[in-house]
């Protein structure tokens, strides 16, 4: 059996180790279109930052590879693939036999449609280079502007912060992570953002990026202009579908898959921030690009190309940011009057009857703020600024649909924790999903 | 720092109707993770130690609760970093602090709420089965016997026991 897998990252990586776990003498290949092995790409911005060095950036042993005996084929981009002979070609010529495929491509950054966008010092952080092409410029650059002020946007923004640059950051929407959160929240975290030396400007978008052969200054559509080294463009990705579409794959918002991370060729999976999977809580299709779903669907995929059975529950949307020690968590339908489709807001409308049973029960404090959206008394979503202790128990509940009568009144209390949910895990045992439920109430 | 191998499939148990939570398993973790090892130093050591079990309570039961080193760990899946691990040998649940960057991620997936934030070093932390020792400091500091260290079976039957 062959087995090839596109994409060296958290999904890819995680298929490459699941399989060889279950099988030591199949031929694993694994493409990569990047040189540098087995990063993990949400500690860029801590690179940035200077909390970590290069040495720290690995999610796995740099052994792993050869330890796992794959053969691998990094710094080469896969082009096509050819489904009826069962090939994939890659950049200069070379083909790659297999009898089960994993496409996990991952997402590209979106850029802006600015006048300018393409001068010097215009960057995005996705990838190790763009990460080191921006610490290169920084004994340069005084002032930043990062456009875009949801989770990748803030990110950046925090990491430069961290460098002691003055950091601008321009939020077309009224409020600050649009997506994660509501506005109540978003004020909290702003606020903190603020005190410690960012400077947010919101319902405004750059019009122009000024600058003779780099970047000088940035044209705001409010007339503003601010002088700037260096722009980021932190606005969020987009799934590298073009190789599935190309091979004829079912290719939605991103590439299609069934329960068992099969797209519409059967042997060909796909998982991680290219596919688009079950949402657990909006229960349609979505693509969920973050770390925790990668890893769960690489897994899996890799037991379903194994010819293991194994079906996926389904992704569900949760981030967590820190910044300057304020600590946020959002999980789920978070802002229930909207209409979210794949990550991006289509249309801020009225609800329809349908959507008016959410119920929602908040809570806010000094640098504090909890949220919880739930659906016949089941919790749908959350949203927890400042403490954030039970947002894995929520997670559980919201996975695995329990009903929360019986401890809604006490889901805001400070003293909310994992026995408080104990009557329940007695009461619907399996429901939950894991045996470590059942050890924790073998005496309840 | 020398980790001591210890036997596979263990973690600890709690025995709802023996605590009294007492906090004395609390006292003990914190104490075990200071510097000195012992109480009265370890009161004054900046940052102040950090507990890595809670006892809670519901409807008059309480429960000392500790990470449940799961078979599928929710948060090994959900580290980003690659500091949460399993142990090939032990079935743990391992945390590397100096690879941990303090994300949450794994504060976000735990579905027993067992990894708590250290704020003062921005790493998380979470029951360790005592590396430094035999034994493990909450069971050796119950007074009441509820905590027990073992594989499932054996909490089971020492319960099967307790009740004749």
């Amino acid at each position: 059996m062959n087995y090839v897998i596109i994409g060296g990252s958290a999904a890819g990586v995680t298929a490459c180790e699941t399989i060889r776990k279950h099988n030591k003498k199949s031929s694993i290949t694994l493409i990569s279109d990047e040189k540098f092995p087995l990063y993990s790409r949400c500690l860029l911005t801590y690179l940035i930052a200077g909390t970590i060095g290069e040495d720290k950036l690995c999610f796995k042993d740099k052994n792993f590879y050869k330890e796992n005996d794959i053969k691998t084929y990094l710094g080469k981009k896969a082009v096509s693939v050819d489904r009826k002979e069962r090939r994939v070609s890659l950049e200069g010529g070379t083909k790659i036999s297999y009898d089960k495929l994993l496409i996990a491509t991952g997402a590209t950054p979106k850029s802006v449609d600015v006048p300018g966008v393409d001068k010097k010092g215009v960057l995005t952080v996705r990838k190790i280079d763009d990460a080191r092409a921006i610490m290169n410029m920084l004994d340069n650059v005084k002032e930043i502007a990062v456009l875009g002020g949801g989770l990748i946007g803030l990110r950046d923004a925090y990491a430069l912060r961290q460098r002691d640059k003055k950091v601008t950051v321009i939020v077309k929407s009224p409020q600050v992570l649009s997506q994660m959160v509501d506005m109540d929240a978003a004020r909290v975290i702003a606020s903190v953002l603020e005190k410690n030396g960012i400077k947010i400007m919101t319902g405004v978008a750059a019009k122009e990026i000024a600058g003779d052969k780099s970047v000088e200054s940035i044209l705001l559509d409010n007339g503003e202009r601010l002088a700037c080294q260096l722009v980021i463009i932190g606005k969020g990705v987009k799934p590298n579908t073009e190789l599935a579409s190309s091979a004829g794959l079912k290719v939605e918002d991103g590439i299609v898959v069934n329960e068992f991370l099969q797209t519409s060729d059967k042997n060909i999976f796909a998982a991680g921030d290219v596919a688009e999977t079950y949402d657990i809580a909006r229960e349609s299709g979505r693509i969920n690009a973050l770390w925790p779903c990668a890893v769960e669907q690489g897994g899996i995929a890799a037991l379903n190309m194994l010819g293991k059975k194994k079906t996926y529950d389904g992704s569900l949307s949760m981030n967590s940011v820190d910044f300057f020690g304020l600590a946020s968590i959002s999980m789920g339908i978070t802002k229930p009057t909207l209409q979210l489709r794949s990550g991006s807001v289509v249309s801020e409308v009225e609800p329809p009857k349908e959507e008016k049973k959410y119920e929602i029960i908040s809570r806010t404090g000094e640098n504090l703020y909890k949220k919880f959206v739930l659906k016949d008394n089941k919790i749908v979503g959350m949203v927890l600024v400042g403490d954030i202790k039970t947002a894995g128990i929520v997670s559980a509940l919201i996975k695995n649909k329990i009903d929360v009568s019986s401890i809604k009144d006490i889901l805001l209390d400070d003293d909310f924790n994992y026995a408080k949910i104990m009557p329940l895990v007695k009461k619907f045992g399996d429901k939950f999903g894991q045996e470590e439920f059942n050890d924790t109430v073998i005496t309840y | 720092m020398k980790i001591k191998v210890k036997k596979p499939d263990v973690k600890i148990y709690c025995d709802i109707t023996k605590c009294v939570g007492c906090h004395s398993c609390e006292i003990a973790c914190a104490v075990e993770h200071s510097k000195s090892k012992n109480i009265f130093s370890a009161v004054k050591e900046k940052p102040f130690p950090k507990k890595r079990v809670k006892a809670e309570h519901i409807n008059g039961k309480i429960i000392s609760l500790h990470c449940q080193h799961c078979e599928d760990a929710p948060c090994v899946k959900a580290c980003m970093s690659g500091a949460l691990s399993k142990d090939e040998k032990t079935k743990g649940t391992l945390l590397d602090k100096d690879k941990c960057v303090g994300c949450w991620m794994c504060v976000m997936t735990c579905p027993f709420g067992a990894i708590v934030r250290d704020i003062e070093n921005h790493v998380a932390v979470k029951c360790d089965l005592c590396p430094d020792r035999d034994d493990y400091a909450c069971v050796v500091a119950c007074p009441t016997g509820a905590l027990f260290a073992g594989t499932k079976e054996e909490f089971e039957k020492k319960i099967k026991g307790r009740k004749k």
